[in-house]
């Protein structure tokens, strides 16, 4: 993965996880904003509930009491014959405004009933040792079911006679159309006047509640337990939180529920706008961040890439190459330090390379001068004996010449090959590449030196890779690599040994190895023993090795040693397969 | 036991001092007038093509006056008939609202727009300067009638022993006629007393409670507007005694209120009456007391029929109206003897 996908990467993620974080957070805020707008606005609708349900007690309370202390009220309380007045209380309860009324006499009689007329005659118990109170709630049998109903007694007091004014008023549809609701608020009322839970005394402002049967549970849990109770209801848009109240009776008796729903549809909406806004303003945001990140990457990455750049030109040996400083930033001091380091590389090398003509002409020189000096000695030595034979042993001077002049002959013929190994070194010819079967060679060679590695007590063996593929090679360049490399290891081993020659093939081409078990040579030794002119042997030009790294190098290859001294040697050089 | 023909008799004379009473209380002396026109308001439709030739009410009216002008189920108006047997009434006309629900003619009675208007069984008697109230003897039969789908005796029963009679005739029918479990009056009858018609509501709630739970309610209807209070009173007796009665506008009730006018103050003619107008077997005749009782004990056997109250015949009379009583004790017009305020001398 390049700098540039990593540092993509670091930034997509880093915006992705900004804007996944900014949705979540205004999400949160928004949604416990809206759940404290519904309280309050809970707050507010359950404060004017109670506010009217007062209201209309103090109105029941002002009614009935206006209706103790009429005149009609004292007749009827002091009339001996109640029957008479039987009829009277629908018409009082017309001209008060309430529901229900009922004229009862002080030993608990009803006289007169509005709500149910047929009822006269009847005892109303709870009436019995009654004391003035406030309006109250209270279960009212109708003749055509029951029904709940915010009620208050008055009294007449007429003598030694008592009546007493039971009003009340329904608390039905028309008692919840007067309140004032907020939009996306409803309130439902639940008359708990059963003794199991009935779906048809559940009802609103418009009637019965249709689909009644999804606040039974919430109901019976207030029934169970009569305390302020909360229940989301419904899902999606049609989800609504029910605070249920309830409202209890004279005798602490649960009478009624009163539930107050605010829709969750406003949060629902603004939910899914918020995430269709998230999804799109993440989207942009990515887009844009991903563009921005790619041009800001990419405003990063080019001077790294453009130092990776002169970095390979000078891997690759243009030790020259130098990068454009844009900015004084840390990229640009860092392409400051490559320039200063290319240039301080090239310096070096300039130096080195001078250091190390200086140090192969001194080797040349010393190696020509120590190959030179073998055969001008005997020369030397031959030329003096020919002199000191005419001067002091003129018969013999002959025979001294004829000698003289065979080894100076010789001589000079050593020099004259020393001379043209100098000269061939110098002149290596261009191979002439083709399909070449290594195998073979390896087995040539090794059947060539078949009688000197006997001499030398080596045991030859050969581990050749019957699959090996044939390679693009100069035949006879390879043949004397080989025979370099079989030489080398005889002279490493003059107290015999093993000289092994292995092919294999490798990833991309060829292997081939050639193993003694010599005297090994030092990390040192292994280090310039491809240097011109270098030897570890008594003899020698030290110009074989470097003519099979030279060989080698022409052919694409690479040469290596793997040694330990005491533990033998390994050659092992590496071809390119055919192509 | 007293004569029925005794007991009308002595009807007679205590109308005839009301009358009096009345008459001296209202107009101090007067004599009477001729002339004038009577202003009565029913509330029968009359919707026959002619007028009615019997029963009560408009064909009373057939000896004193002759029809001459008939609107069926609007007007009828009756002028004087110089022939009459009795010699020609006092009144020129007489002019006769039909359809006329009660509470419109106590309307109209309030506000002098009609003089004799009829009165519902629960209608409060308010008494105004001037206005008087005729009442009849208790002909009129107020019974509970069951149809053959309430076949369990034991509910019929049970609906009889939980009706307070003595609430509703105290309340809603202001004390008016008599609490009964007879068919007949006691003053036609003279044994009306020896039929039980006390609540018995623990036996009664035995007795629905014996009975299967689907016998137990039943669909209740009535004739009248006028006795949907009573009909609400029986439902909530009926309630509490464990049945439960749906109360129906439809004729086709499981039980029904209903009224019956007793035609005769001869008993065996008024049983018969009764009995064939509440579908009941024709009893067989006898000729003691004994056996018009046995008679009327076997109609009412199985409780097929629950009587309650025998009620009069009510009329609200105003201010203006002189003479009379306009009715005998059976509830007939009698409107020749009568004439009105501001007529000719």
């Amino acid at each position: 993965m390049t700098l540039r996908t990593r540092l993509l990467l670091i930034f997509t993620v880093v915006v992705v996880a900004t804007v996944a974080l900014v949705e979540g957070l205004v999400s949160r805020t928004t949604r416990n904003a809206f759940e404290r707008m519904e309280n309050q606005r809970v707050d507010a609708l359950v404060t004017q509930f109670r506010r009217e349900f007062a209201r209309r007690g103090e109105e029941i309370v002002r009614a009935v009491n206006s209706i103790a202390t009429s005149d009609a009220a004292t007749t009827i309380a002091l009339s001996p014959d109640p029957a008479a007045h039987y009829n009277e209380a629908p018409a009082l309860a017309v001209a008060h405004g309430l529901d229900l009324l009922e004229l009862v006499a002080g030993d608990g009689t009803i006289i007169s009933s509005a709500e149910w007329p047929a009822r006269f005659g009847y005892k109303e118990e709870w009436l019995a040792g009654w004391k003035p109170r406030g309006a109250f709630l209270r279960r009212e049998e109708l003749s055509d079911g029951v029904t709940l109903a915010l009620a208050a007694v008055g009294e007449t007091q007429a003598g030694d006679h008592t009546l007493y004014i039971a009003g009340g008023q329904r608390l039905d549809r028309e008692f919840l159309s007067t309140l004032v609701l907020p939009t996306g608020m409803r309130v439902l009322l639940y008359r708990n006047l059963e003794a199991h839970v009935s779906a048809a005394e559940l009802i609103d402002a418009q009637g019965q509640v249709q689909q009644a049967a999804e606040f039974l549970p919430l109901i019976e849990e207030v029934r169970k337990q009569p305390r302020e109770t909360a229940q989301m209801l419904g899902s999606g848009t049609a989800a609504e939180t029910f605070h249920a109240l309830p409202l209890m009776g004279n005798a602490s008796n649960l009478l009624g529920i009163l539930l107050i729903g605010s829709s969750r549809a406003e949060l629902v909406e603004l939910e899914a706008f918020l995430r269709y806004t998230g999804v799109v303003l993440a989207g942009g945001g990515i887009l844009v961040g991903l563009v921005l990140a790619w041009w800001a990457t990419a405003r990063v990455t080019r001077p790294v890439q453009a130092l990776a750049v002169s970095a390979g030109k000078v891997a690759a040996g243009e030790w020259n190459t130098t990068v454009e400083v844009a900015s004084g930033d840390e990229v640009g001091q860092l392409a400051r330090a490559f320039n200063h380091m290319t240039r301080e590389l090239a310096a070096q090398r300039e130096r080195l390379v001078q250091a190390e003509r200086v140090a192969a002409w001194r080797e040349l020189a010393r190696r020509l001068a120590h190959e030179l000096k073998n055969p001008l000695f005997p020369l030397q030595i031959t030329v003096e004996n020919m002199q000191r034979a005419r001067e002091q042993y003129p018969q013999e001077f002959d025979e001294a010449f004829r000698e003289g002049t065979a080894t100076l002959i010789a001589e000079l013929g050593n020099l004259k090959q020393i001379i043209g190994r100098f000269s061939d070194f110098a002149k290596m010819p261009a191979p002439h590449m083709q399909k070449v079967n290594l195998n073979e060679l390896a087995a040539e060679t090794m059947k060539l030196f078949e009688a000197q590695l006997a001499q030398a007590q080596i045991t030859a063996s050969t581990e050749l890779d019957a699959a090996l593929p044939r390679t693009f090679a100069d035949p006879e360049q390879m043949t004397r690599v080989l025979r370099n490399l079989v030489l080398n290891a005889i002279d490493a081993m003059p107290g015999g040994g093993k000289l092994t020659i292995r092919t294999r093939a490798s990833e991309g081409g060829v292997r081939l190895e050639v193993s003694d078990t010599g005297q090994g040579l030092t990390p040192e030794e292994c280090e310039r023993l491809f240097t011109p002119y270098y030897t570890t042997k008594t003899h020698g030009t030290g110009l074989g090795l470097a003519i099979v790294q030279s060989v080698i190098s022409d052919h694409h290859g690479r040469i290596s040693v793997e040694s330990q001294p005491g533990k033998g040697a390994t050659f092992r050089i590496e071809l390119p397969g055919e192509a | 036991m007293r004569e029925p023909e005794n007991m009308l008799h002595m009807y007679s004379r205590w109308c005839a001092v009301l009358s009096i009473a009345a008459a001296v209380t209202a107009a101090g002396a007067t004599r009477p007038r001729y002339g004038g026109t009577l202003r009565v308001e029913v509330r029968a439709a009359g919707e026959a093509a002619d007028p009615p030739q019997t029963g009560r009410g408009m064909a009373d009216l057939a000896d004193a006056f002759t029809i001459t002008r008939w609107e069926a189920g609007r007007i009828a108006v009756y002028s004087a008939n110089d022939n009459a047997s009795g010699g020609r009434p006092y009144l020129d006309t007489v002019e006769i609202q039909m359809a006329r629900p009660l509470r419109e003619q106590a309307i109209d009675l309030e506000l002098g727009k009609a003089d004799v208007v009829e009165l519902g069984v629960n209608e409060p008697r308010r008494t105004a300067a001037g206005r008087k109230t005729w009442t009849s003897a208790p002909v009129r039969l107020m019974a509970l009638v069951f149809g053959p789908r309430v076949t369990d005796e034991r509910i019929r029963e049970a609906l009889a022993l939980a009706v307070d009679r003595a609430a509703i005739h105290n309340v809603l029918l202001q004390r008016q006629g008599e609490i009964s479990g007879a068919l007949l009056p006691q003053w036609i009858s003279g044994y009306a007393f020896l039929f039980p018609t006390g609540v018995e509501m623990n036996r009664a709630r035995s007795l629905v409670a014996a009975s299967p739970a689907s016998a137990r309610a039943f669909s209740f209807g009535f004739e009248d507007a006028g006795l949907r209070q009573i009909a609400e009173r029986v439902v909530l007796n009926a309630r509490d005694a464990g049945l439960t009665l749906a109360v129906s506008a439809s004729g086709n009730s499981d039980v029904k209120l209903v009224e019956i006018r007793i035609g005769s103050d001869e008993p065996w003619r008024a049983l018969g009456g009764v009995a064939a107008a509440l579908g009941l077997p024709e009893p067989a005749r006898g000729d003691s007391p004994e056996a018009l009782l046995a008679a009327e004990r076997g109609l009412l056997t199985g409780f097929r029929v629950i009587p309650l109250f025998h009620l009069p015949e009510s009329y609200g009379v105003g201010a203006r109206v002189r003479g009379g009583p306009g009715i005998t004790p059976l509830g007939a017009w009698r409107f020749g003897d009568l004439w009105v305020e501001g007529s000719r001398p």
